[in-house]
């Protein structure tokens, strides 16, 4: 998959993952290059955020390997510190500290982990909320933003820490409709900037636009990975035809 | 029989005299109940089960007894014991006060500790997780996350809970004390009175228990400066 | 432990004391807080005063001098009203049992109007109209649709009231009733061990409030039995 020989920035090899009796994620091999962007989709229950939430060790998985950055997952806690800061995490409820103002739930991260200084801190917040076009906002809570501005903060707060790649798990699927297309704005441009991003969305205008690679997944598989024009044209697998079927019929 | 209103009024004075020793039994029972709270809370969500496991007994034991009975057993029963005699806690077991300041503070600590992991429960997993994924250790979640919001989320189990010491520290009439209840029952012993002079005490209680539900209730609004329809 | 040889039924009987007080003050107390909620939850401004007043009142009083109001109070009372007859009686003997259930009732049945007007809101208005649309009539749809949610709704704090009123029963030894307490004091007064027969009585009480919490946690499982699978 390397194409200019580099090592891949996420390694899964073999990974399964069990919540009791149930596999909720079998075998499943995975690579992302640095620079790429990835859309993770298939129906709900498949394993699409158990795998996502693996990456950053929010889930444990029982077998096979997951290399972040070569740093592999082990119960090592250093390592998992280590994948942490360089993994940013954009979760579906958004998942700010309520109790932070919007700039200190860019702060805290950066003061506590990185140890930079409080100035440092402030400086660099401020430009995130910027870039996610919400400056003004600094010192409100995040209960007092809509809910597209909320997600833009959790975008920027997981872009605080300066993180190498970005995990998004549908981050527009809790949004009123009228909200989506101003986060997808700056996941865009996040991509154009190029942010390495693995992103679980039925979204599937961005994926088109923006994904390199499309990863399918059904009942724990990876089914089917093609870059979004042979994914969308030309699927190859039964699953992936039934399922491209339902999201496109509406 | 009849009603004298001026014995309330006569009466309130020498029972405000009382109130001096209700609050010393209720602060000092609560802020030791407070630090023993904390420390069975760490206990018990520590996940190591000789931690968790004795703290889980000491809530169950006295949340399952009545403190009258404590404050019996403490009082009258612990001078059985020659040990309990020659130790250095003697001072504190001989006097009345101290043995009710222990029982308060003991019982407070197995409510309070209850009431303050119902509000380490009430914190969200999604936004602990969210800490986790920009990199704070368990350590720095709990501080910084965990702990503002659950003192939020615990404050009106625990204005309640006062109320309930409150009330509690008029058992401590049963050993001689003369707090509020107490005065007021050795006024009644001369009077003849029962009406006038408890209710008048029970005026005390009745008002003192809305101003700390007041207070109580001004904090949590400030705390809760962050939460939408606060 | 050969010292409380001779005093086992005496601890017997006095828990049986100790469960006929709860017993009755329970049934008082749920009667008090049906009317208290009903106060609470009716249209005339003077019923919701009065209930209002009852739950600030009782709740912010301590039980020791509930008790002794009601206990030292119906004495008093019912002392002059019998002087009235009978000039010569001196002082009129009230049960410590009545004057201690009583008291306990009032007090535990301020909190349980607070509890049952909770239960009552709690219930989901469009069940109720689902209800109406099905044409069945409001008496049925109280009975089957609302008291079964509300009892639901109110278990756990219901269970909680049970333990208090169970363990503020410890109270009415203070007036003179012959139960744990009571017995535990009788037998150190002969046996001059005092931290044994007080710990009999944490244990019996320990027990009592085990059996209340146990069964409290099965009903909680059975009420809740249609929510089980869903997540
Ligand atoms: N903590 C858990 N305990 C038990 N089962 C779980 C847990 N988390 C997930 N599962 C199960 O694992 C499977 C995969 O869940 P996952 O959340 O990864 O699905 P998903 O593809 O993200 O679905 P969705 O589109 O609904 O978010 C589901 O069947 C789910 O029920
Ligand atoms: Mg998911």
């Amino acid at each position: 998959m390397s194409e200019d020989g580099q090592q891949p920035i996420i390694v899964l090899e073999d990974v399964c993952k069990y919540f009791g009796d149930f596999q909720a994620l079998k075998n499943i091999n995975f690579q992302v290059q640095k620079g790429e962007r990835i859309v993770v989709c298939g129906p709900s229950g498949s394993g699409k955020s158990t795998m996502i939430r693996c990456i950053n060790r929010l889930e444990e998985h029982d077998s096979g390997k997951i290399i972040v950055n070569g740093h592999e997952l082990t119960n090592d806690v250093k390592d998992i510190d280590a994948v942490r800061r360089e993994v940013g995490m954009v979760f579906q409820s958004f998942n700010l500290f309520p109790h932070l103002k919007v700039i200190d739930n860019l702060m805290l991260a950066p003061k506590l982990v990185r140890k930079t200084s409080k100035a440092e801190a402030r400086e660099s917040a401020m430009r995130l909320l910027e870039r996610v076009y919400i400056p003004d906002q600094a010192d409100k809570y995040p209960s007092q933003l809509s809910g597209g501005q909320q997600q833009r903060v959790a975008i920027a707060r997981a872009l605080c820490m300066n993180p190498e790649v970005m995990l998004f798990d549908e981050p527009t699927s809790a949004l009123d409709p009228e909200m989506i297309s101003e986060v997808l704005d700056v996941m865009v441009e996040l991509a154009e900037e190029g942010m390495t991003m693995v992103c679980v969305t039925h979204e599937m205008g961005f994926a088109r636009s923006v994904a390199n690679n499309i990863a399918f997944m059904d009942r724990g598989e990876i089914v089917e990975t093609n870059p979004p024009n042979e994914f969308f044209n030309n699927p190859r697998n039964e699953r992936t035809k039934l399922f491209l079927s339902q999201i496109l019929s509406h | 029989m009849s009603f004298d209103v001026s014995l309330i009024i006569d009466s309130l004075p020498k029972m405000l005299r009382g109130l001096g020793l209700t609050l010393q039994l209720l602060f000092i029972s609560s802020f030791i109940g407070l630090a023993l709270a904390v420390v069975i809370l760490l206990m018990r969500i520590s996940g190591r089960w000789f931690l968790s496991a004795p703290a889980a007994v000491y809530i169950y034991v006295f949340r399952g007894t009545p403190i009258l009975v404590q404050i019996f057993v403490i009082y009258y029963g612990l001078p059985q014991f020659e040990l309990i005699r020659e130790s250095i806690f003697w001072p504190i077991l001989r006097e009345p006060f101290g043995c009710c300041v222990v029982a308060l503070s003991l019982n407070s600590g197995a409510y309070v500790s209850e009431i303050l992991r119902g509000g380490v429960l009430g914190v969200e997993k999604g936004v602990l997780e969210a800490a986790s994924a920009v990199g704070l250790s368990k350590r720095q979640r709990f501080i910084y996350i965990t702990t503002p919001i659950a003192v939020r989320l615990a404050i009106p189990a625990y204005s309640n809970d006062t109320i309930s010491m409150l009330k509690a520290t008029a058992l401590a009439s049963t050993v001689t004390l003369l707090e509020v209840t107490g005065v007021a029952r050795t006024i009644v012993a001369e009077t003849f009175a029962p009406y006038e002079i408890f209710i008048a005490a029970a005026i005390i209680y009745v008002t003192l228990a809305s101003m700390f539900q007041k207070g109580f209730g001004l904090f949590e609004k400030r705390m809760s400066r962050y939460v939408k329809d606060a | 432990m050969s010292e409380l040889s001779g005093w086992w039924d005496d601890y017997f009987w006095g828990a049986m004391v100790v469960l006929r007080v709860f017993v009755v003050a329970l049934v008082m107390s749920v009667v008090f807080g049906l009317i208290g909620s009903a106060m609470k939850l009716s249209k005339s401004r003077i019923a919701q005063r009065l209930a209002s007043a009852y739950t600030v009142v009782f709740r912010g009083t301590p039980e020791l001098l509930v008790l002794l109001i009601i206990y030292f109070g119906a004495a008093v009372t019912l002392t002059s009203i019998v002087q009235i007859a009978d000039p010569n009686v001196k002082f009129v003997d009230i049960p410590p049992f009545w004057a201690g259930a009583f008291a306990i009732a009032l007090i535990v049945g301020s909190y349980m109007t607070e509890t049952f007007r909770g239960a009552f809101l709690g219930v989901d208005p469009g069940q109720l109209e689902a209800a109406r649309a099905l044409g069945i009539s409001n008496f049925k749809t109280f009975i089957y649709v609302r008291i079964p949610q509300m009892w639901r709704l109110a278990l756990p704090s219901f269970g909680n009231h049970m333990l208090s009123l169970m363990k503020d029963t410890a109270l009415i030894s203070v007036v003179g009733l012959e139960e744990i307490v009571f017995v535990a004091e009788m037998a150190t007064s002969v046996t001059v061990k005092p931290f044994t027969m007080y710990i009999i009585v944490a244990l019996i009480y320990l027990a009592i409030t085990t059996v209340i919490t146990l069964s409290v946690m099965a009903l909680e499982k059975y009420a809740n039995r249609h929510l089980q699978g869903s997540r």
